[in-house]
């Protein structure tokens, strides 16, 4: 993985999702009530992926091993903390896709698959307090969108990075030839 | 010191023949180590071009069984550009006018690349 400043990374990407602390605030209050819900979040994800023909083979014979992970990281989302650590998992998710060579859409997909599952559990938490069902929807979007983004900038890194691998094996050149060669056109 | 031996051999190599216009001796990793080139011409980009390009030559002779790599020749209508290994570190890179009697370029500059793989 690339030297990355996870600190600005995770500034910028709160910054772009709207994850702010008062929002990061109402997961983490909500967390002890949607808890024992996220497994049937984790469930619904891999039953849509495994009804998709594209996504099927990517997850087929190891659905119990990723629906750990999944829930694990759902459990995260609503105890935080929403840190530099957290952003680093993420890219780390990101660059993993690239090397199972997974499509880009997934990941958008997957979150909008989450964002779906996870909006009506919350709704019949609020109860009549649509207020806070506001808020806590919103919560959750500048939540997912966070981790999203994060997930996307590593992909589109480590993307860019295995495509550039292919190109040297393909030509020849050394790591340093390109670097000196994109430096004299810089 | 190496430099001023290259320097000179690359002076050598431009005075055999008018039709020589510039020259440099590059590293694989496409630094320039010593050069002849016109005022305005990019040091960096013509060291970094020339390994590229002998880079990709090496892979297309190898690819399409063309055997061990010797020179790589581009032609535009403005002259020619002439990369040729000089042992297995450095590119001898020779521009020359678009008229130019290649057999006796090619002659020299095999001559000069051998005297500078003892070099480098």
């Amino acid at each position: 993985m690339p030297d990355v400043d996870f600190v600005s990374l995770t500034a910028y990407a709160k910054q772009f999702s709207g994850l702010t602390p008062e929002y990061e605030g109402l997961l983490q209050e909500i967390g002890p009530q949607v808890k024992p819900l996220l497994m049937e979040v984790t469930e619904s994800f891999y039953g849509v992926l495994q009804s998709i023909d594209k996504t099927k083979p990517f997850i087929d014979g190891k659905v119990e091993s990723l629906k750990k992970t999944h829930l694990h990281w759902m459990e995260t989302m609503f105890t935080g903390p929403y840190d530099e650590k957290y952003t680093a998992w993420m890219y780390k998710v990101g660059d993993v896709h690239v090397k199972v060579r997974l499509p880009v859409e997934f990941m958008a997909g997957g979150i909008t698959i989450i964002g779906n599952t996870l909006h009506p559990i919350i709704a019949g938490l609020c109860g009549t307090d649509h207020g806070r069902c506001v808020k806590l929807a919103s919560a959750i979007n500048a939540m997912l969108g966070f981790s999203l983004m994060v997930m996307q900038e590593s992909y589109q890194a480590s993307s860019l990075a295995a495509e550039l691998e292919k190109f040297l094996a393909i030509t020849g050149m050394s790591r340093t030839l390109f670097d000196n060669l994109a430096r004299a056109y810089k | 010191m190496r430099a001023d031996l290259l320097n000179s051999i690359l002076n050598e190599l431009n005075g055999t023949s008018a039709d020589i216009e510039a020259s440099g001796v590059i590293s694989t990793d496409g630094l320039m180590m010593a050069s002849q080139l016109p005022a305005g011409m990019d040091e960096d980009r013509v060291g970094a071009m020339s390994a590229a390009m002998l880079s990709l030559g090496d892979r297309t002779a190898q690819e399409l069984a063309r055997g061990h790599l010797e020179q790589v020749l581009v032609k535009g209508n403005k002259g020619y550009v002439l990369m040729t290994h000089a042992g297995s570190e450095a590119v001898v890179t020779v521009l020359a006018k678009p008229n130019a009697k290649l057999g006796l370029i090619f002659l020299d500059v095999k001559r000069a690349a051998e005297q500078i793989s003892k070099l480098v």
